[in-house]
């Protein structure tokens, strides 16, 4: 029957443990029988009682006291019964309830005592069969064991290919060659075959590498030019990847999004000239990568300049970087492709406050100068709708009469925000009602970049805020989000210079 | 040897039983005759099996129930004698 891999698989000491085994499982099964069977007794004898214990109105017994004494005393409410609903919790019912408690209980009971009959059952047949093969093979006269010796050598070579073969994977379409290849190499039979096969098959991966190659010749200039921020972010990527076979870049390439596709074929050639240098193919990565390198590396430079710059304190130079930067970006023919996705992300305060936070262990710290950079960042909408829902209707009216003045000291509190972020935020909403006070209708026009000045009820601040216009405008087709602060601010000094005048 | 395991079992069965029912038999007959004994004012209490609760049960009622199951038990107790001695017969 089983075979434990002895020589003798029928051993009399194996039959008969395993007799022994099965003994034992029938011997527990009729203890856990005889358990049960008490329960259901113990059931049996409840619902007897409480058939007839609303019979009558009181019964005379003994109290227990404590587990030696009794008390002679009086059962009074004989149909009301607390029932155990397990772990501490009861609940109260009537004796007929209760009785049909028991009854789902007791069937319960039932159906264990069944299945543990049905096991037992099962097991002694199964000793039954076990007696029998031990008297088989006590006398093995004219019983004859016939077996086959599994042969395990197909399995085995299957087995080392598929380890063997994960970190060499190759294309699909090559499986079968590779198949063939493998297993010669892992068996050690054919040596020479081996190497011959190996040669052949580094000429196939060479001509394949080619082949993507030459597809991705036609491709490249439209992957950097299309991608602009995607390409710098995969450019880290790719640093990160060079490190890595070119096994598994042939498998990203396959697996990333569309637009990444390219990069990580680009990926691919300059793995292929950091890794295997045995591959004959390196005069066309040179080509690949000479064609590809200088316009990553450059939008990929772009990106963290952009970023401390904004965090910058002068704003003179945040122009000029800014300008520059939109100047690449239209020479690399990005110029929408950027700008486009970046502003509309800053819908409410919360995006501005996402976009503009720097993450340090995974808790958002606002940056040093985050009120300016964000004003200048992004166009006055969200600020005016975040001061209009803040403040702008509290302070409306005194603001009206009172924001000429205000518009001064807001200019020397703004002095303090470039140095004092918390500060800053306190005063912010000062000034931002003041400026509510006076882009009461002015926030729409400033997405359009449309001269303010019109819409601006104070004469007096509106004055100032006309020569900046122009300015600005030449500035916007750059960076329009940013010219917004500066139009602010030289509205202010414009203001206060008015005043001082 | 298989048909011989199942036979020792179901002797030890028996066994077992018999020996159980011997022993209710006689603590059956204990109770019977305690119950005759007693004083006819004497209150008489019965246990709620699997608690530890007495109720006051009727002397005469409980006498003649233990007559009763004393009865059984010993026709059951007759019957296993009988069915051994036929088989020892066989």
């Amino acid at each position: 029957m089983q075979a434990p891999g002895t020589a003798s698989p029928l051993s009399a000491a194996q039959v008969g443990r395993l007799r022994e085994e099965q003994g034992k499982v029938v011997t527990s099964c009729q203890e856990k029988i005889q358990h049960w069977r008490k329960v259901e007794n113990d059931y049996e004898a409840l619902q007897e009682r409480l058939n007839t214990l609303p019979d009558k109105l009181s019964y005379d017994i003994m109290v227990p006291f404590g587990p030696l004494a009794f008390m002679p005393g009086k059962l009074v409410h004989t149909n009301e019964v607390t029932v155990l609903l397990g772990d501490n919790w009861f609940s109260k019912c009537s004796a007929k309830q209760a009785i049909g408690l028991v009854e789902h209980r007791k069937k319960h009971v039932r159906k264990a005592l069944d299945d543990l009959q049905k096991v037992m059952k099962n097991f002694e047949s199964r000793i039954e069969f076990t007696e029998d093969l031990q008297k088989m093979s006590d006398a093995a006269g004219d019983i004859v064991d016939i077996r086959e010796e599994a042969e395990n050598d197909g399995t085995e070579t299957k087995g080392k290919r598929r380890t063997a073969h994960k970190p060499h994977s190759k294309p699909k379409v090559l499986d079968v060659f590779e198949v063939h290849f493998q297993e010669n190499g892992m068996d050690t039979k054919s040596k020479g075959c081996s190497q011959s096969e190996e040669e052949l098959w580094a000429r196939l991966e060479e001509l394949e590498r080619r082949e993507e190659m030459l597809g991705e010749f036609d491709r490249t200039p439209d992957t950097i030019e299309a991608n602009g921020e995607d390409t710098t972010s995969s450019e880290e990527e790719k640093e990160d990847k060079t490190d890595l076979n070119v096994v598994h870049r042939v498998e990203d390439s396959t697996t990333q999004d569309n637009v990444q596709k390219e990069v990580t074929n680009s990926e691919l050639f300059s793995g292929h000239v950091n890794g295997p240098s045995h591959y004959h193919s390196d005069d066309e990565d040179d080509l690949g990568v000479d064609h590809f390198v200088p316009t990553i590396f450059f939008s990929h430079t772009v990106e963290p300049k952009r970023v401390r710059i904004n965090t910058g304190k002068n704003t003179t130079l945040k122009f000029s970087e800014k300008k520059e930067e939109a100047k690449r970006k239209r020479k690399n023919s990005n110029g929408n492709g950027h700008l486009v996705p970046e502003l509309p992300n800053i819908k409410t305060p919360a995006d501005i406050y996402r976009v503009f936070v720097d993450v340090v262990n995974g808790e958002y710290v606002p940056r040093k100068s985050i009120l300016k950079s964000r004003s200048r960042e992004n166009s006055v909408c969200s600020d005016t709708s975040e001061s209009s829902a803040a403040e702008f209707d509290d302070r409306r009216g005194v603001l009206r009469s009172i924001s000429y003045d205000e518009a001064t000291y807001s200019d020397n509190s703004e002095g303090i925000l470039e140095e004092e972020e918390e500060e800053g935020q306190e005063h912010l909403p000062k000034k931002l009602s003041t400026l509510s006070g006076t882009f009461e209708a002015f926030s729409g026009t400033v997405i359009e970049k449309e001269p303010l000045s019109p819409l601006i009820p104070h004469p007096s601040i509106a004055h100032p805020v006309l020569p900046t216009i122009p300015e600005r405008k030449s500035e916007e087709v750059l960076s329009e989000a940013s010219e917004e602060t500066t139009k602010r601010i030289s509205k202010f000094k414009a203001a206060r210079m008015q005043q001082t005048n | 040897m298989s048909g011989r395991e199942p036979r020792r079992e179901d002797e030890g069965a028996k066994l077992h039983q018999k020996e159980e029912l011997n022993r209710k038999i006689k603590e059956q007959k204990v109770v019977v005759d305690e119950l005759s004994n007693l004083k006819k004012n004497r209150k008489v209490y019965k246990q709620q099996p699997n608690s530890n609760i007495f109720f006051l049960v009727d002397r005469t009622e409980t006498l003649s129930e233990c007559k009763n199951t004393l009865d059984d038990l010993k026709k059951a107790h007759q019957e296993i004698e009988n069915s051994e001695k036929t088989k020892i017969r066989k």
